[in-house]
């Protein structure tokens, strides 16, 4: 009897490993059909209006909004940018419900959830993203185009000419510095090389992964004598840095716990995250944050309606806000540089509390797609060998 | 001492006092070891708790525990990881302690195939087996070359999420839920028990309800313990599926706060081991915590 | 009549070994669902490439690109590296509160300890060891105050394959004191006396005799904490950023990673790492049925 059941059970088995085989081989992975019936037509009022019919499509559009009755968003934690209080005024101003999806999502995940849920009309799926510059470039066919009424001050380099996509806001390349520990602050690039700062500097990412850390390295090389579209200085900067392992650089990523435990004493991030970190400190530890003076590095976000959001309605309403004043200013708020600040600026809509609390930034450079897809290119695949664990020192 | 065979009282009298008196020696070795691994495992402990008072400048305070506490966010992830975590161990034993005992007592043939099968998860690197879950069930699974939708893609709603994550965090923590019953259910003797419970007229349900839990219940406690810890800490699972669990909230935290982290990771860690200790107290501490392999 | 006699029992016997294998169908189901699927989809994964079409290529990479040879080397070495000193203290801690001699509370307190402390890993760990041995850290301010001694001018630096291998260590120790604590228990105390009684001295009795019957155990607990650490990611990640790129990083980046984008190679390379972790597991199997044999 014992025999028996021993034949038969690898036999068994092999018929449903050869079941789930044949099943895995056919989940489909290849391109979704088009959705049937979520796309809505944009109602033609509402492109590119001129300001004397704003009144009218703004309020047809808030009612459409309203009747949807909630919006989903992605990758918007609480401290990035002061998204908190932006949410919580969209939310309070008309009436919404915000269902905030995976704060801590980065730009590929972002990308992964419009595709995971192409035909999903519930919770799950974003209406609106948030993403690293590239990426809005990247994956036009996923976005809905869409121009908000201040479409005309949004520079244009910052905008895909179509309404694909758009950038919201930015930040510079800059040095968070715990000035209890190191109260010597570096004023540029190049500062960083002083050996007083032995095994003190540190990325905020893996520069072969995070984009973060990736245009910091980018950003080393424009004061290094290189230029957005020759990153390779960076590299070279960096490989400098890190002296073979006994140098400035230390390898750990930093986070602000470890710039206050005073382990990474200068930690190399966007403005904006400085600038909320000081403000987390309160004090202990004192810390500033320094924009370098030479190699000024913009890195711009960009935002898109999903071609394939639940709520397109009030994706628009929630664009709208975000690029009215009220919503740039909010932004401001969290230290990030609205992509409208200059026309702000100009029309001297800015509260003078915020602008001064907003580093100067002027004469910061923004990459195109191209030379940013290039640089990173070159950096994750050399940085091993540049810069990695096992080269020696740099001449 | 003669290295042959001695026999006879006098010999047996000296080995005798021989034994007691090694017995009664100082285990000094023991003692050094202990202390070194003591040292080892406690003093990150404390480092991080010192840091964690710190957040008042140059005094020492509970102020970042008072802040990480009074966090919304706190409260809500903390609530739901938990409350996954109870799922999860529910289910888990509801599919582990029938399975270890049918295997123990009808299908011995089994066991290798299904232990091979809760050792998978050691084998393969939980970020491979998160990724193939998601892709599988983020589309519509469909009978072989037909258009027989036999499941509708598990991501599109927030229950169809909730089990895939309950799924997950069953699959990790399968090999000690699985090692801790089918050792709990060794020591304890099931066979016999089923059959003084089958002679005495029980039915399969009683058997199992009245007789095998209540006696593996360390056992479970303890594998329990151990899917709890993994549940609550899990980041990667969590943070593909977009759910709100406590693993990506402390990732995050610790991305923007400094002090509030170290509150939090101390805390869980001592919490978690309270549990353990005042379970292994009520229990008399009967049986070791057969967690791990 | 032997009024002794006890009623035959009535557990029924299956009269075809099918129907027995249906006591065990749901966990087959839940393990083909959510294990098994999965594990095939990488394994078809590996052999595709970015645009689906099937491919040697990414195989063909594991073994010609110089990156990945090394990633697999440095993941080996450190695995190796953490599981034998793992192995060895960790052995060391179990027989202290078993065998050792040591109060029954202190062995109760260090196993629920390891339980909670097995599963520490990732950023926190990695915090906790940076603000222990780190530049800043207070073991290595208390050195320097108090001793004089800086470990950093030694050359020593928490982030290198020194330092992650010993951070390692606060997940390596735990899992093994979990698996050898039973076994320790299960060295019958008569074969201690016996053996005393047969004249071996101590040392003689555990060369001859505890630790070949102990042998398999630990070696097999080895080859699990092998497995434990060639599997971590998180913890290597947080602590160096990177710059000792493992294997599990390098999977991590190819499917994960805004840049690199390319997962059939993830997944091949995942499917490099299942072979050594099978391998391993293997033996591991081999090795615990010897020691069953012992243990019962």
């Amino acid at each position: 009897m014992r025999v028996r059941s021993t034949r038969r059970m690898p036999a068994a088995l092999v018929a449903l490993v050869a079941l789930s085989l044949v099943v895995a081989a056919c989940a489909p992975a290849a391109t979704q059909a088009p959705p049937a019936a979520t796309e809505v037509q944009a109602p033609a009022a509402t492109e590119a209006p001129a300001a004397t019919e704003a009144m009218d499509p703004m309020a047809e559009l808030v009612a459409a909004a309203q009747a949807e009755g909630m919006l989903t968003t992605i990758a918007l934690p609480d401290d990035w940018c002061n998204y908190r209080e932006v949410i919580d005024t969209f939310k309070a101003k008309y009436g919404l419900e915000v269902n905030e999806l995976n704060p801590d999502a980065g730009s590929g995940d972002e990308i992964e959830a419009i595709k995971a849920n192409m035909n999903n009309p519930g919770p799950q799926a974003p209406d609106v993203v948030d993403v690293g510059f590239s990426f809005g470039e990247a994956n036009v066919d996923l976005f809905t185009p869409y121009k908000v009424a201040t479409w005309d001050s949004i520079p244009d380099s910052a905008k895909d000419p179509d309404g694909i996509w758009y950038g919201d806001y930015y930040g510079v390349m800059a040095f968070l510095v715990n000035t209890d520990v190191q109260p010597e602050v570096p004023q540029d690039w190049a500062d960083l090389l002083d050996p007083m700062y032995q095994g003190q500097v540190a990325l905020s990412g893996d520069p072969r992964v995070s984009n973060q850390a990736i245009q910091a390295v980018y950003a080393s090389g424009l004061a290094n004598g290189g230029s957005l579209d020759n990153a390779q200085p960076g590299l070279d900067f960096f490989a400098q840095l890190n002296a073979g392992g006994s140098g400035n650089f230390i390898p750990v990523i930093a986070n602000n716990g470890l710039v206050a435990k005073g382990e990474t004493p200068v930690r190399i991030t966007w403005d904006y995250n400085g600038l909320s970190a000081i403000d987390s400190f309160a004090g202990n530890p004192a810390a500033v944050l320094v924009v370098p003076a030479s190699g000024r590095f913009g890195g711009v976000y960009v935002q898109a309606i999903s071609a394939y959001a639940p709520h397109p309605n009030a994706a628009k309403l929630w664009m709208e806000f975000l690029y009215s004043d009220e919503g740039q200013i909010l932004w401001m708020k969290g230290y990030c540089h609205p992509i409208r600040e200059e026309d702000m600026r100009a029309r001297g809509v800015i509260p003078a509390d915020l602008l001064a609390k907003l580093p100067d930034v002027s004469g910061a450079v923004f990459p195109s797609n191209e030379q940013l897809a290039a640089a990173a290119t070159l950096i994750t695949g050399q940085w091993d060998t540049v810069v990695g664990a096992n080269v020696q020192a740099a001449p | 001492m003669s290295t042959q065979a001695s026999s006879g009282p006098a010999s047996n009298e000296r080995s005798r006092a021989a034994r007691i008196f090694t017995r009664r020696a100082f285990p000094l070795w023991s003692w050094l070891w202990f202390i070194l691994g003591a040292l080892y495992f406690i003093l990150p402990l404390y480092a991080t708790l010192d840091f964690s008072l710190r957040m008042e400048r140059d005094t020492i305070g509970l102020k970042a525990y008072a802040e990480a506490f009074a966090d919304p966010g706190f409260a809500r992830t903390f609530g739901y990881s938990v409350f996954l975590a109870v799922v999860t161990i529910l289910v888990s034993i509801l599919l582990v302690v029938p399975t270890a005992y049918w295997i123990r007592l009808r299908l011995p043939e089994a066991r290798r195939i299904v232990e091979f099968i809760t050792l998978l998860p050691f084998v393969i690197p939980a970020i491979i087996l998160v990724f193939g879950m998601i892709r599988i069930y983020s589309s519509p699974v469909n009978l072989p070359f037909t258009d027989i939708r036999l499941l509708a893609p598990l991501t599109t709603s927030k229950f169809g999420t909730n089990v895939l994550i309950v799924a997950g965090y069953i699959v990790l923590g399968l090999p000690y839920m699985y090692r801790s019953v089918d050792t709990g259910m060794r020591t304890v003797d099931v066979r016999t028990l089923t059959e003084a419970a089958q002679s005495l007229g029980a039915n399969w349900l009683t058997i199992m309800a009245r007789v095998v839990l209540p006696n593996v219940r360390t056992a479970l406690l303890s594998g329990a313990l151990l899917t709890f810890a993994i549940v609550v800490g899990e980041v990667v699972l969590a943070s593909y599926l977009g759910l709100p669990t406590f693993g990506p909230y402390l990732f995050l935290l610790g991305q923007h706060r400094a002090y509030e982290p170290a509150a939090l990771t101390f805390t869980t860690f001592l919490l978690t081991w309270a549990a353990m200790g005042i379970i292994q107290l009520v229990t008399g501490g009967q049986g070791q915590v057969a967690g791990a392999h | 009549m032997a009024p002794s006699a006890v009623p035959a029992p009535r557990v029924k016997r299956p009269t075809s070994g099918l129907r027995a294998w249906l006591g065990v169908v749901p966990f087959f189901l839940f393990a083909i669902l959510f294990l098994i699927l999965p594990s095939i989809k990488l394994f078809v994964g590996a052999f595709a490439d970015n645009e689906g079409q099937f491919t040697f290529k990414n195989i063909l990479q594991l073994f010609t690109e110089p990156s990945i040879l090394n990633a697999y080397w440095l993941s080996i070495r450190i695995s190796a590296v953490t599981a034998i000193g793992g192995g060895i203290f960790g052995f060391l801690l179990a027989y202290s509160v078993t065998i050792g001699g040591l109060p029954k509370a202190l062995r109760t307190m260090l196993i629920t300890f390891s339980g909670v402390a097995s599963n520490f890993a990732g950023v926190p760990l990695a915090f906790a060891f940076v603000a222990t041995l780190g530049r800043t850290g207070f073991v290595t301010a208390l050195l320097k105050d108090v001793f004089h001694f800086s470990i950093y001018d030694t050359g020593f630096s928490l982030y290198s394959f020194a330092g992650l291998s010993f951070t390692y260590m606060y997940f390596q120790f735990p899992l093994m004191v979990l698996i050898m604590a039973p076994a320790l228990d299960g060295l019958k105390r008569e074969w201690r006396e016996a053996a005393e009684n047969l004249g071996a001295s101590r040392t003689q009795y555990w060369l001859r005799v505890a630790l070949p019957v102990l042998l398999p155990s630990i070696l097999g607990s080895m080859i699990l904490l092998f497995g434990n650490a060639f599997g971590a990611y998180a913890t290597a990640y947080a602590l160096t950023g990177g710059a000792l790129p493992i294997v599990t990083i390098q999977i991590g980046a190819q499917i994960r990673g805004d840049v690199l984008h390319n997962p059939g190679l993830g997944y091949a390379m995942a499917m490099g790492m299942v072979f050594i972790m099978a391998v391993s597991l293997a033996g591991y199997s081999w090795l615990q049925g010897r020691t069953e044999r012992w243990l019962r």
